[in-house]
């Protein structure tokens, strides 16, 4: 599996070498590891968190909101006295697999290490020779903001002992090599979880309900299971390689934080790594959401939803629900749209959002904000009927859910 | 918007090679105009196209409540003007309970009223009426003396009483005097040009969007069959021969986006 990818960008490499006379790399650092570095720093969107947009990359700066407060993501170019330069190939492992700083001292889990942890040493030594490669950015960065007791990098070791399980990936030896690798890059590089698993109190990831949905930045992370209902039970493998490679498929298009991660990250991902992810997902058996009776269409809600939908929603995701495959998302049978929080799509109808333009799907269509038009109670209507029509079926949004997004999260 | 980009595209477009020679002298034109500022910054997009969230521009709605620009009186002969020009009957309300005087009286209070988009100074000449208004007068200025000019001749002619106070009839008799030039009016008002501005605007207050204070429950459009702020006729297009079935809705809906509890 990961031989052939090797291979492969190992061909595109040495083409890149004999036509543009690429910087020849030393020996300690091959050229092959360095592209694998930079391949996986891409599948671990090093650069979502480590460059501040419009910055230079991996310098660092940008303000990670937290439930605890904010933390700012650390300069990690090569240069020695601002960056990680300096910094011993062990030190950079145990950044990844255990949190912990070249000094010793602990790091916040806004570092995605709870992930990374499984990252195999090989991998971790690749994406450190990459980004030793990178324009060194003498970039000094405060990292700690969070208010007192949390900002005492010590209490991370009683958080570590309680939420924090350091441990290389163990492939499950009853599944396929591809399951193994889907899962390898879901749980490690590609810190999944890190928005689509449910957090504890303690902001850590609750194991047992891993991808079962969350809330991040008033955006709603989906449940990533199988589930029929509210999962993707009803997606294809080849619907979320090319949801992940493009933005888009003939259910829905990214928007929010996940286009991001698409943009910058699956986008860039290989064809059979995709494929190894889609599989994995498709494979993450719950037990199924509790069954939810779908509102009945005569209630004054759903009545003024109705009105609403067909005068102000219908042109673009149709009468039916269908929406236009690749440009206006499938609410019909949508579960994004029937998790048990609107907040989605209570943003997406106040706000508007842009999808994801990607290198093979370039549109990036975009819903208009309808803030300035519908009230509270409007859109609290049409949700709810879009929520409930078409045989999908979810608790009814009320006017006071829709409110507290009116002014947060833009 | 006149930068190299506009330029460039006419030119682009004239070496495309269906153009007709019309079409490219047309082109050459276009590009000859905007020649002049090839100098302003083209932008070029590259990649995703450019977004803001709520990048919206709608419309401020019109306030309900009091009248901004005319006065009591004024208002009230306004109100019976509209009314003679769109009068109520079985087909629907007229143009006092549609809020076409609202409507006016909104227009007159803003930009459209002091005519601050026109060039308002002199020379004025008297010319055609082509050559647009001889007056540094806006339309705000014009309703003011016009409706003082109508109230007065109404005075003297029908025992003091003022416009509004006339019946239906008699206020028909003014109306039509003014549209033919008949009746003389105070202060210079020209009674022909003042009836079409208001005939005009009145018109304006019963079609508009409800969202300018007149056309009141879109009662103008459910007049004409107009549908109103819908953008998708995809799913009646095909279907000839039969009438279009939705309501009107006005860019800020209609009343069944609310809730009936
Ligand atoms: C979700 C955001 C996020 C992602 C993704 C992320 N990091 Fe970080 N990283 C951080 C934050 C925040 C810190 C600083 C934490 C602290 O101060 O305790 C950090 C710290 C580090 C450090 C320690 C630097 C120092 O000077 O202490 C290293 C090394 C590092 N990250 C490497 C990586 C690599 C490699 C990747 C990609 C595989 C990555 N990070 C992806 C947020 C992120
Ligand atoms: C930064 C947070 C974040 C990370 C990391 C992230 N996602 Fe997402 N993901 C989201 C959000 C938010 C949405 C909802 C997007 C929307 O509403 O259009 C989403 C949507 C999705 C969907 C579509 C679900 C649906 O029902 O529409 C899939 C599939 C998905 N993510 C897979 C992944 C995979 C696989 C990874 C890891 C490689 C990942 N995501 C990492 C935030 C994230
Ligand atoms: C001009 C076309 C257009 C109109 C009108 C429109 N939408 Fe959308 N809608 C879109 C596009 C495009 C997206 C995808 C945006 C993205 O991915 O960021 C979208 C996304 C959505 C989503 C999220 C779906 C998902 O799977 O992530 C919901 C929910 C939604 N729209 C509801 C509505 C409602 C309710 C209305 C009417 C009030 C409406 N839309 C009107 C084009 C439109």
């Amino acid at each position: 599996m990961r031989r052939s990818l090797v291979t492969n960008t190992l061909s595109i490499a040495i083409l890149a070498l004999s036509t543009c006379g690429y910087a020849v790399a030393d020996d300690k650092q091959s050229f092959e590891q360095i592209e694998r570095g930079r391949y996986l720093a891409a599948a671990g969107d090093c650069a979502a968190c480590h460059t501040v947009p419009g910055g230079a990359p991996f310098a660092g700066g940008l303000p990670l909101v937290t439930p605890f407060g904010t933390i700012v993501s650390t300069n990690i170019t090569p240069d020695p006295k601002t960056g990680i330069g300096a910094w011993s190939d062990d030190a950079f492992v145990d950044a990844l697999h255990k949190g912990v700083r070249a000094d010793g001292s602990q790091l916040y889990p806004a570092m995605p290490y709870p992930s990374y942890t499984k990252v195999t040493r090989d991998d971790a030594l690749a994406i450190r020779a990459y980004l030793q490669t990178v324009t060194p950015v003498d970039h000094d960065v405060v990292a700690d903001q969070l208010p007192f007791p949390l900002s005492i990098r010590k209490d991370m070791a009683v958080w570590n002992m309680l939420n924090f399980t350091e441990g290389f990936f163990q492939p499950t030896t009853s599944k396929s090599a591809e399951w193994n690798r889907g899962a390898y890059l879901v749980q490690g590089l590609g810190h999944c979880g890190t928005c689509h698993t449910p957090k504890s109190a303690l902001g850590a990831e609750k194991a047992d309900v891993a991808l079962k949905g969350s809330e991040i930045e008033s955006w709603l992370a989906p449940d990533l299971t199988d589930d029929k209902r509210t999962g993707l039970g009803n997606w294809t493998s080849d619907d979320i390689e090319s949801y992940l490679k493009t933005g888009s498929n003939q259910h829905g298009i990214a928007s929010g934080p996940m286009s991001e991660v698409i943009r910058f990250s699956t986008s860039a991902m290989s064809d059979p790594d995709l494929k190894a992810i889609a599989v994995y997902l498709k494979d993450l058996k719950t037990a199924p959401s509790p069954a939810v009776t779908a509102q009945a269409a005569s209630t004054a809600q759903m009545t003024a939803g109705a009105a609403i939908y067909k005068d102000s929603c219908a042109a673009c995701h149709r009468d039916d629900g269908h929406g236009v495959p690749h440009l206006f998302p499938r609410l019909a049978g949508n579960g994004a749209l029937q998790a048990s929080e609107a907040v989605s799509a209570v943003h997406i109808v106040l706000h508007g959002s842009q999808g994801v333009g990607t290198k093979a799907a370039p549109t990036a269509p975009a819903m208009p904000a309808f803030d300035w038009v519908l009230n509270d109670a409007q859109v609290a209507a049409v949700l709810t009927y879009v929520r409930n029509t078409w045989g999908n079926a979810a608790a009814p949004v009320s006017a006071g859910d829709v409110g507290k997004y009116r002014t947060a999260g833009k | 918007m006149a930068d190299k980009t506009a330029g460039g595209q006419a030119v682009a477009a004239s070496s495309s090679l269906q153009q007709t020679r019309r079409s490219l002298l047309a082109t050459t034109t276009l590009a000859l105009l905007f020649a002049p500022f090839a100098n302003v910054e083209a932008r070029t997009f590259g990649g995703v196209l450019p977004w803001i969230p709520e990048s919206a521009d709608p419309p401020t709605p019109f306030q309900p409540g009091g009248w901004h620009y005319f006065d009591a009186r004024e208002a009230s002969t306004m109100e019976a003007i509209v009314e003679r020009l769109i009068p109520g009957d079985d087909l629907g309300p007229g143009g006092r309970d549609v809020g076409c005087a609202v409507f006016i009286d909104r227009q007159l209070a803003g930009p459209y009223g002091d005519s601050r988009r026109l060039y308002m100074r002199p020379p004025f000449a008297k010319a055609a009426a082509t050559l647009g208004p001889q007056s540094q007068d806006g339309p705000a200025a014009q309703y003011r003396r016009g409706l003082a000019a109508i109230n007065a001749y109404c005075r003297t002619t029908f025992a003091n009483k003022e416009f509004s106070d006339l019946s239906p009839a008699e206020q028909d008799t003014v109306l039509t005097g003014l549209e033919k030039g008949t009746i003389a009016l105070s202060d210079g008002v020209a009674g022909p040009q003042f009836f079409k501005l208001m005939l005009q605007n009145t018109k304006e207050g019963f079609l508009a969007d409800p969202i300018y204070g007149g056309n009141r429950d879109m009662a103008g459009w459910v007049l004409i069959g107009f549908p109103g702020a819908r953008y998708d006729y995809r799913d009646h297009i095909e279907k000839h021969n039969v009438a279009y079935p939705l309501p009107p809705v006005g860019i800020m809906g209609r009343s069944s986006w609310n809730q009936k509890s």
